[in-house]
């Protein structure tokens, strides 16, 4: 008896096929369990539970929060997470502030991370343009990195920059960018002070300060700073309806001192 | 003596061949004149031979085992292919060229080394031998046809090579006066002590001694050259003009590539330019491809971004190509493993950030074996990686689909907030809470040139830190911790100025550079405004500076 279409439907779906029939996003795991290949996992389980199993391959995700919100070491350990399922990763990092020490604490295969080192002067004085141009050059790697392809993850860390330089940048650009990587088996992440792509953005994730029984977040022992205590949320998915999530925490550790 | 010596680990110049075993052919001196040239029997064995001298070839015979039989059994059909064209030839066979080529030397009749054992076979020979036997490597290992680079090669090697003759002598002598006779004495040295005394050179005839090869084997071509010569009507400039000229030339030459089962190694683009002055002259690029390829929008696209850096500065009425073909790379894809990238769209990607960003700005991470707070190396970003593979680095584990079962935590149905746990299978029963890890790492962000603060001590302790910088607003200082001592190089400033200690900040007129030494106390700060820095006071000038945030 020839199958109907329905069922064929449903035969594919059970095998997690269904994205040969439509371009939406599957239904996540019920059990929780990621599937790497259509989510970058994080490889802390509670953010991967709650980012229905990370960041989502084929879109542009963001990492926002402050200064000293952890964005760094989540964003390390997205990429020690992925070196360590054997994907190749890139960061392009717009104002050369990557710590390699910290990356290799975190875990990161060093030689499976393709590092590109903005050009930024610092304190430009009376050539305030020169940010600018630093900016639209990092773009511009960030956009041949994303064509070649193949990158588990391509990751854009702008954290330090002055929000006037990233305003700046014509919003096309994200727009553009978003395009570019539909349909690839890369997840492409923003991190910055505030959110950058917003619409053009499949996922965002704001990290703040957890208010525990400790104290304001920041943990520091007798002698040593010993980590954070941080608040993941969840604030724009494009996969899911738009509702306010409930806090993830997350609880960094900081490395031995040098 | 066995090589032990972790330094004289050294890459494999064509790690591409699996399994490499190489013939050598020596002529002793003889009265009368060869009736056949050693090329000739070389010929009969593979195309891939290096004729050094006229008493003296390299053959790689790798593959022919499957042919012919062992190495013992290669070597027999050598030393009787000379016999019946009446040559009587030493032949040593082994898994590197420099062995076999000193082997050949040193030892008449047939001499065979196992794969591995090259260290210990030449060991027990004299150091003189080595004058002898490599006296073809004194050429130098790269092409003076370079237009107008610095000398050394594409990837920055230097032409140590060409100053061996220049070194051997002194070198020798040196030894002598050491005691070291033999090659195994030779090899035992540490190659870093070796290299401080005698310099890189010593490095090279110690890599002998160690039976290394320091180059490939350049086959001694003699049939077909892939070369391709396009003379233009008219001169063209700029390069959108000269892409359709260098995919005209480079189409033909890849099918020839193609056809022969061979890639491109170096490709090298000869351009005649019209200088305003002096008339023509010819312009040489020479681009080591990390990868034999012969993909022609690769090609082209590598030669044209080649040319963006390094523009010819005149209008080009003839373009030549040339290449030096290897053989073929063999790729065995696979479903089980995650998709790479291919070493051409990393080739043509690095080639396209190094244009865009800068060589220099682009590449792997490497920590470096020091204290000094922020160090880091940049290495090439490596073309040829494996598939997935397991977590070996030197952090922690994070493998998440490994199943590494600890009985001690089975008991935990879900894992502990803040840890980080791995599941695997389709069903809940084969769900596995497994060794819990630590937390996230707290990571740092540096400041590459160091950020100068103003900071208000009380008791002892940091209390309040601004600065100038914008964006480095500051605050007061709601906890901290430290201070950390740390110092380091001190002993190399020492060396170039005794009895004045400096700073490793050197103030300039509004920027302070790292120099050598560092000596200063770290904190940790937390300031009022949520932001967390490390700063450190420079215990020489006592002035205060951000190092990093901590994110």
């Amino acid at each position: 008896m020839p199958l109907a279409r329905a069922d064929l439907e449903s035969l594919l779906r059970t095998r997690r096929l269904d994205r040969t029939l439509t371009t939406a996003l599957p239904a996540p795991d019920p059990a929780g369990i990621p599937d790497e290949f259509v989510c970058a996992p994080t490889g802390h389980t509670p953010l991967d539970a709650r980012l229905c199993g990370g960041f989502p391959r084929g879109q542009l995700s963001e990492i926002v929060g402050r200064r000293s919100s952890g964005r760094t070491s989540l964003l390390l350990q997205t990429l020690a997470s992925a070196t360590a399922r054997g994907e190749l990763v890139a960061l392009v990092d717009a104002l050369d502030t990557l710590d390699v020490a910290s990356a290799d604490a975190a875990g990161v295969a060093l030689d499976r991370l393709l590092w590109i080192r903005g050009h930024v002067v610092s304190n430009p004085g009376m050539c305030r343009d020169l940010n600018q141009r630093a900016m639209e050059q990092a773009i511009r790697a960030f956009t041949l990195v994303l064509q070649a392809g193949n990158f588990g993850i391509v990751a854009f860390d702008v954290s330090e920059a002055p929000v006037d330089a990233i305003r700046r940048l014509p919003f096309t650009t994200w727009m553009r960018l978003q395009r570019l990587i539909d349909g690839s088996q890369t997840a492409g992440v923003l991190v910055g002070g505030e959110s950058m792509a917003r619409s053009s953005a499949g996922l965002t994730l704001r990290l703040t300060h957890g208010i525990r029984d400790s104290g304001c977040g920041i943990r520091f022992g007798q002698r040593l700073f010993e980590g954070f205590d941080l608040d993941a949320r969840v604030v724009r998915a494009r996969a899911r309806a738009q509702q306010e999530d409930a806090a993830v925490a997350v609880r960094t550790l900081a490395a031995c001192h040098a | 003596m066995p090589n032990t010596n972790p330094d004289s680990r050294r890459a494999n110049p064509e790690s591409h061949i699996a399994n490499p075993v190489y013939a050598s052919l020596y002529r002793p001196p003889q009265l009368e004149s060869p009736s056949a040239s050693l090329a000739a029997i070389a010929r009969e064995f593979s195309p891939r031979f290096e004729c050094h001298r006229d008493d003296l070839v390299t053959i790689d015979v790798s593959g022919l085992e499957r042919l012919l039989g062992p190495a013992q059994t290669i070597g027999e059909e050598l030393r009787r292919e000379a016999a019946s064209r009446g040559v009587r030839v030493h032949v040593a066979v082994a898994a590197t060229r420099a062995a076999a080529t000193i082997l050949a030397h040193a030892r008449p009749g047939l001499t065979i080394v196992e794969p591995g054992r090259e260290a210990d076979a030449l060991a027990p020979l004299a150091i003189g031998v080595l004058a002898m036997a490599v006296t073809d490597e004194r050429r130098p290992v790269l092409d003076t046809r370079e237009g107008h680079g610095p000398n050394v090669s594409a990837r920055g090697a230097p032409r140590v090579v060409k100053k061996l003759d220049e070194t051997l002598e002194s070198v020798s002598s040196t030894l002598t006066a050491w005691g070291v006779k033999t090659l195994g004495e030779l090899a035992a040295l540490p190659s870093g002590d070796l290299a401080s005394r005698l310099g890189r050179e010593a490095l090279v005839w110690q890599a002998f001694a160690r039976g290394e090869d320091v180059r490939p084997l350049v086959p001694t071509l003699d049939e077909e050259r892939f070369e391709s010569t396009l003379e233009l009507e008219w001169p063209i400039e700029g390069l959108e003009p000269l892409s359709f000229v260098l995919t005209r030339l480079l189409e033909p030459l890849s099918t020839r590539l193609e056809r022969r089962d061979r890639g491109a190694a170096v490709l090298h683009v000869l351009l005649r330019v019209i200088d305003s002055g002096s008339g023509r002259s010819e312009y040489v690029r020479r681009l080591e491809l990390p990868t034999p390829m012969r993909d022609v929008r690769t090609l082209r696209t590598l030669a044209l971004l080649d040319l963006e850096s390094h523009p010819p500065g005149a209008a080009v009425d003839r373009v030549t190509i040339v290449i030096d073909p290897t053989p073929g790379r063999v790729l065995q894809h696979t479903l089980f493993t995650r998709a790479q990238p291919t070493p051409e769209q990393l080739s043509t990607l690095l080639a396209r950030l190094a244009a865009l960003m800068g060589q220099d700005r682009l590449g792997a991470p490497a920590v470096v074996d020091s204290y000094r707070p922020g160090a880091f190396a940049m290495s090439p970003f490596a073309i040829d990686h494996a598939g997935a593979r397991p977590s070996t680095g030197s952090g922690r584990a994070v493998m998440n689909s490994t199943l590494v079962v600890s009985p001690s935590t089975r008991a935990h149905p879900e894992p502990v907030e803040g840890e980080r746990s791995f599941r695997t299978g389709s069903s809940n029963e084969e769900r596995a809470v497994l060794e819990p890890l630590p937390p996230i790492t707290s990571a740092l962000r540096r400041c590459r040139q160091p950020v100068p603060a103003r900071v208000a001590i009380d008791n002892g302790r940091p209390v309040r830190v601004t600065t100038d910088r914008r964006g480095f607003v500051g605050g007061t200082v709601v906890q901290c911790a430290g201070p950390w001592r740390t110092s380091g190089a001190w002993w190399a400033e020492g060396k170039s100025d005794v009895g004045s200690r400096k700073s490793d900040v050197l103030q300039t007129s509004d920027f302070r550079l790292h120099t050598s030494c560092w000596n200063r106390d770290e904190w940790d700060v937390a300031l009022n405004d949520g932001a967390v820095y490390r700063i450190f006071q420079d215990r020489d000038t006592d002035a205060w500076f951000i190092d990093a945030i901590v994110d």
